[in-house]
């Protein structure tokens, strides 16, 4: 079965940041062989005088294939690895969705949109958690975490937000890689341009010091501009984080 | 010149796509922390934007330091 575990609200200023924890929790997960989980991505909710967060206001989330009867002691895990292990003064919330039975994730992932772009109370969160049949919990301080929780699952869900946590190692000859051997890296769906285009399996991409894809169509998809010269037949380079912010 | 906000918190006052200025303000600072990798988003390695201590607002940020 597919869940979608999606953490929020789980640092202070000194703490690990929630991206962290989400890391941790997806290896935990596969050490316990419950399952196996693909990249973390991290999605950016409103900031706005009304909400309280550390310094970003975003969540972090996961996708997981479970084995039958994983899914109690997933959440049962998530719920004690959350309480004990996120910094103090953190408002931590939790969200398991089961995807398999969610049926039509529409008003999740509206859910998600609305939270990028107005104040959302706890009681509407918790509402729909309930009326979706996904669990949603607060594991410390005020819980307002729940409500990035299930913000950024809707998001995930979307397929069309957030940037992906960390960087593609990607073997390079002198900095420069195909589209073809790009996509072979395990978390690389796809290598496609700001502006929409497909570049094809042999063109040669310039990739920046740190690489980092982005979600688009549910795909990770590294981004690419055409190459400043394009000097040696080089015909792409990686965006730079600039670039990528608004993901 | 940093704004003051209505808590009293300064606000830079070059929103969010100064990117010289963040990065020459960082440079300037003692306090600046690198913040965890996902929440960087300046090119420039020390700069505000990439702060742990910058704090988003609508406009900007403030600084927490
Ligand atoms: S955000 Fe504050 S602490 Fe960080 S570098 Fe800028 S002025 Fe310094």
């Amino acid at each position: 079965m597919r869940v979608v575990l999606c953490i929020d609200d789980t640092d202070n200023l000194e703490s690990r940041g929630t991206g962290t924890l989400a890391s941790q929790l997806a290896r935990e997960l596969e050490e316990n062989a419950w399952g196996t989980s693909r990249f973390i991505t991290r999605h950016q909710l409103l900031v706005h005088p009304d909400i309280p967060y550390t310094s970003h206001n975003s969540a972090m989330c996961f996708v997981a294939e479970i084995e039958e009867g994983s899914l109690e002691p997933l959440i049962r895990h998530a719920a004690a690895f959350l309480a004990r292990e996120s910094a103090e003064g953190s408002d931590p919330g939790l969200c398991v969705v089961d995807a398999d039975q969610l049926g039509d994730p529409a008003p999740l992932i509206a859910f998600g949109q609305k939270a990028k772009q107005s104040v959302v109370a706890m009681d509407e969160a918790y509402g729909l958690a309930k009326s979706l049949g996904i669990h949603l919990s607060e594991h410390g301080g005020s819980g307002q975490g729940v409500i990035g929780a299930l913000a950024g699952a809707g998001l995930r869900l979307s397929g069309n937000d957030g940037r992906l946590k960390g960087h593609m190692a990607i073997d390079t000859d002198n900095g420069r890689a195909t589209v073809g051997k790009i996509c072979a890296h395990a978390d690389v769906d796809e290598v496609r341009s700001l502006d929409g285009r497909h570049p094809e399996g042999d063109e040669l991409v310039l990739l920046g010091e740190k690489v980092k894809t982005v979600l688009l169509d549910g795909k990770s998809v590294l981004l690419v501009v055409p190459a400043d010269g394009a000097a040696d037949g080089v015909a792409w380079q990686t965006c730079s984080k600039q670039q990528l912010r608004n993901y | 010149m940093w704004c003051i906000d209505r808590n009293g918190r300064r606000e830079f006052p070059g929103g969010k796509e100064d990117w010289p200025g963040a990065a020459r303000t960082a440079v300037c600072c003692a306090a600046f922390y690198p913040d965890v990798e996902e929440e960087q988003i300046a090119d420039e390695a020390v700069s505000c934007y990439n702060c742990r201590y910058r704090r988003w607002t609508a406009a900007s940020f403030t600084c927490s330091a």
